[in-house]
């Protein structure tokens, strides 16, 4: 790869989309425009909503007691001293109607309550005064709503509150009447300090919006050149230059990429610096003005350098990511116009994703921290909210597979740009029939690699639906297997039979060499120490929620026996999963993919799978055993090492509470920490060693195979 | 030069599955000579020219260009090549001096090579005039030259000219033909695709017939003729292409009729 072309391409598109009158406006002249005016309209919007006013209806005002007095002395509202404010007694008028009136009517207020003639209706009972001044007794106040107008609802709330206050009174003058203290009628009153300073109050509303349109922003700037870039090049028939050029693929795609990234940073910058820039304004208008603006300005309010800083920071993963994203899709396009029917579907994954930020109880976790888009969103809300400690827990968790992702679509973008069906193809009619006649007809050996994942798809998708089938019908042991025959096993299965022509080579049907089995049978044992080390650091960084720890408790309790345990919990898994992960999800990844990339991808997809269908903190343990098992299935061409290895893990597992609670002599030999299953360092050390002995036997590749 | 042995190439189609494009093609080019594939539209020229400028792979067969391999060696080939089609577009938000030295930087020139190169091939197409018109401003005249331009720009020794001249008007049509006889008069390998007989007879040394994508017949004009016994480039060509149609007839019974 040489530099020298990157950058060639890199200046040339910039220069391009420097003059592109759709890339200029929405970098620069869209976010100038937009956050000022957006402002001018929130505050106008707010001003219009709150001076709307509220009428209650009063029938039978005339029985209202002389003393606590109700409403002002025209009638036409409520006494002011009953409100915080003045300006808020203004907004609430007040009707009186007399109790003859047709007002006394229940159909007629209903009536006026629907079509807007009253907000809502207090109806005062003849007998009030009289029940009031009596201490024995105490009088109902109906108010009628209708709770399908918010109007309503707001006017109604408001007077209850005025009746409230106004009942306060009424017990107050009670108690002067009978020489009782204020403190007979209130034992306990409670005192809220809200220990937030305004830049904290500021910064919790910064930290719920603010990610979210940083995230919003560097897909949208991502969005166009990523099209313009790409399918426009084919559109306008560019392309097939470019690609006779000696720039490689790899040179052509950097350079878009870094043209794109560029165009998606900036989009994002200049938003939040229209934003703030926009917030000073408002924050110094609010100084003067009334509620209304205050209240609008706070969710304006500029944020912190700190806070500005971070964001800054986290935007450059956030736009590799979505760049990397935007340009793998866009190559897939052959127009313009095709290109954004790719990029809608964009949009609606990442919403929900970044949404999550907006949602109230939603906190960084492991979990969250892997999920592209969501893990970088919420890393900038605990950033925003200063909560380092917890930031830098994640950091780690989330930038690393940010970076990872925005990779692995950069990969898939180059080898998109490498495919001639990709860049030279001419538009077909879609027909299902035909097409999936086609996949049948001219299926090849092996699976490809689109049908891997879409195997993967299928698989998630029907455990969804069979555990919805077969849940709670008692047994989850007999759950566990019908799940794994059925969404784990039979999937792959069919498709290698209907979707190869060599369903064998496929899932690697072949006898191994003895000398693989050998292998398995003893790495398996020997990485078992290293592997509950680990799992004990996952336990101690990630702990399981107590509910889950109950409900694993409650499945082991279920195993009747040992032998059942090992059918469960080790056989089934072991030959299912092999068959899906090692047989036909990895077969289809390793067509037209580097052996490496191929071993990663299918492991993460078997920890992902643990994850979505179990916990996600066996993600790492089985992604990590996943390159292990992968690496055994490729060198030895065979399925069965990895079940044999794979079985014995599983077994491993099963068996240790057993061998733990004997307090024999072979317990303790053993373990050093019996509940959670480590081993003595001793043999953690030896294991380490024959561990890495073997995996390097394995990574060459024995003898006898390596011939070929 | 050029040489093509057994070059072929197959694509995938849902409805019909692997079908041949290009079945067997063998020819050579040498320099200072003008090699014309001619063939009528979806002969299989394109998707020929487009493997000798190794954008695509072929399926079986092998090819060398300057002597390099097309597959094994693609960057080289790449490097000393230049590719133009009626149909390749230029930049609209690119001047014509902007373009060409866009490319010329991504063939490895030195910033002075390039400068001077430039201005002898700006010169020479006579472009000093528009250098600074943006794309999408240019007339179809313009364009073609800038085409042009950049093709030559690196003053590659193999020329790809895959319908230069088809849809272009005869004034345009006229400059790149004119161009593409000066440019094998520098001793330039050039290969050359068309439709059209007239340019066939009128520009080069040796030709092709391609149709369904098999080489009908390869040689000298005049010897072809004489082989064939026809007075006339376009009785040949007709006579051919009845040939190869009653023959794919015979053998398929229509079935790979498109």
């Amino acid at each position: 790869m040489r530099l020298s072309n990157i950058r060639t391409i890199f200046e040339k598109e910039v220069r391009d989309q420097v003059r592109d009158k759709r890339t200029l406006f929405m970098v620069f002249v869209l976010p100038v425009l937009l956050y000022p005016i957006l402002g001018l309209c929130m505050l106008q919007f707010t001003t219009a909503f709150e001076q709307k006013p509220r009428l209650v209806v009063m029938v039978g005002a005339e029985f209202l007691p002389k003393t606590p007095r109700l409403l002002d002395d025209r009638g036409k509202a409520f006494l002011p001293a009953l409100f915080d404010t003045p300006s808020e007694s203004a907004r609430l008028g007040v009707e009186t109607q007399p109790a003859t009136s047709e007002w006394s009517h229940k159909e007629f207020r209903g009536a006026a309550l629907r079509d807007g003639r009253a907000d809502a209706i207090v109806i005062v009972p003849g007998d009030v005064a009289g029940r009031l001044e009596k201490e024995s007794q105490s009088a109902t106040i109906p108010i009628e709503y209708f709770s399908t107008k918010e109007q309503s609802q707001v006017t109604y709330l408001r007077v209850r509150e005025v009746l409230a206050r106004w009942k306060e009174q009424i017990v107050q003058e009670r108690l002067e009447r009978a020489n009782k203290p204020a403190s007979f009628v209130a034992p306990v009153a409670s005192q809220a300090t809200d220990v937030a300073s305004a830049v904290e109050a500021g910064a919790g509303l910064w930290a719920r919006l603010f990610p979210f349109l940083l995230v919003i922003m560097a897909l949208t700037g991502a969005f166009y050149p990523s099209i313009d870039l790409c399918a426009g090049e084919k559109e306008r028939g560019t392309m097939e230059t470019l690609l006779i050029s000696p720039a490689s693929r790899a040179e052509i795609v950097l350079g878009k990429f870094l043209t794109v990234m560029l165009a998606s940073m900036l989009t994002a910058l200049f938003n939040i610096v229209s934003m703030a820039v926009t917030g000073f304004f408002l924050v110094a208008r609010a100084g003067l003005g009334d509620g209304a603006e205050r209240a609008v300005a706070s969710v304006m309010a500029p944020p912190t350098v700190a806070a500005a800083t971070w964001m800054v920071l986290l935007l450059i993963p956030v736009a590799m990511f979505f760049s990397a994203v935007c340009v793998a899709l866009a190559v897939l396009a052959k127009s313009m116009k095709e290109g954004q029917y790719y990029m809608t579907p964009l949009y609606l994954v990442s919403l929900p994703l970044i949404f999550l930020t907006l949602m109230p109880g939603i906190e960084l976790n492991l979990f969250y921290s892997m999920v592209p888009i969501s893990g970088v969103s919420l890393l900038l809300r605990s950033l925003i909210l200063g909560e380092y400690d917890k930031a830098r827990q994640f950091s780690l968790f989330v930038l690393v597979p940010t970076v990872l992702y925005a990779l692995v679509a950069l990969r898939w973008a180059i080898d998109q740009f490498e495919r001639e069906d990709v860049l030279f193809r001419e538009s077909e009619r879609f027909d299902l029939g035909l097409w999936v006649r086609h996949l049948i007809r001219d299926r090849e050996p092996t699976p490809t690699g689109g049908e891997a994942l879409f195997c993967f798809a299928v698989m998630i998708s029907l455990s969804w639906f069979i555990s919805l089938a077969i849940g709670g019908s008692g047994n989850p042991l007999i759950e566990m297997v019908a799940g794994h025959l059925g969404f784990i096993l039979l999937p792959p299965v069919l498709m290698a039979l209907l979707l190869t022509s060599s369903p064998r080579r496929t899932l690697r049907l072949n006898m191994p060499s003895v000398g693989y089995l050998v292998l398995a049978a003893l790495l398996a044992p020997a990485l078992n120490p290293l592997v509950r080390e680990l799992g004990a650091v996952i336990d101690h960084l990630f702990p399981l929620p107590e509910a889950r720890r109950e409900l694993i408790q409650k499945m082991t309790g279920e195993i009747p026996n040992l032998a059942v345990g090992i059918l469960v919990f080790a056989l089934i898994p072991s030959i299912t999963e092999e068959f899906a992960f090692r047989g036909f999800i990895l077969s289809g990844l390793r067509k037209g993919q580097r052996l490496r990339s191929a071993l990663f991808f299918s492991a993460f997809l078997f920890g992902f799978m643990h994850v979505l269908l179990s916990v996600y903190q066996q993600l790492f343990p089985a992604t990590i055993l996943g390159v292990v098992l992968g690496l055994l299935a490729v060198r030895s061409d065979s399925i069965l090492p990895g079940i044999v290895f794979h079985f014995i893990n599983n077994s491993l597992a099963v068996v240790t509470p057993a061998l733990t609670s004997s307090t024999g002599g072979l317990g303790r030999f053993l373990f050093r920490d019996a509940t959670n299953g480590l081993y003595n360092p001793i043999i953690v050390v030896l294991s380490a060693g024959v561990s890495i002995v073997l995996l390097g036997l394995l990574f060459r590749g024995l003898r006898s195979r390596a011939v070929e | 030069m050029i040489l093509v042995e057994q070059l072929s190439k197959q694509f995938l189609d849902y409805r019909r599955g692997w079908v041949p494009a290009v079945s067997e093609v063998s020819f050579r080019c040498e320099p200072g000579q003008i090699f014309g594939l001619l063939g009528p539209n979806g002969a299989g020229k394109t998707t020929t020219l487009r493997m000798l400028s190794t954008v695509l792979e072929p399926t079986s067969g092998r090819a060398w260009v300057a002597g390099h391999d097309v597959v094994t060696e693609a960057a080289e080939v790449r490097a000393n090549i230049g590719f133009m089609s009626a149909n390749t577009g230029i930049y609209d938000r690119m001047s014509a001096w902007e373009l060409v030295e866009f490319f010329g930087k991504l063939y490895g020139m030195t910033p002075e090579l390039l400068r001077e190169r430039m201005e002898t091939v700006f010169d020479w197409l006579q472009m000093n005039d528009f250098r600074d018109v943006l794309g999408s401003k240019m007339s179809t005249g313009m364009r073609q030259k800038v085409s042009i331009a950049r093709t030559i720009i690196h003053d590659p020794p193999v020329l790809i000219f895959d319908e230069p001249t088809s849809g272009l008007d005869v004034l345009v049509a006229r400059v790149v033909l004119r161009k593409i006889v000066e440019l094998r008069a520098a001793g330039k390998t050039i290969i050359f695709s068309t439709h059209s007989m007239h340019e066939v007879e009128k520009l080069c040394d040796r030709m092709a017939i391609i149709h369904k994508g098999r080489l009908q017949a390869e040689g000298v004009p005049d010897e072809l003729l004489a082989a064939h016994g026809h007075d006339d480039l376009e009785e040949l060509f007709f006579a051919l292409v009845e040939k190869a149609e009653a023959e794919a007839e015979a053998s398929h019974g229509g079935a790979a009729d498109h």
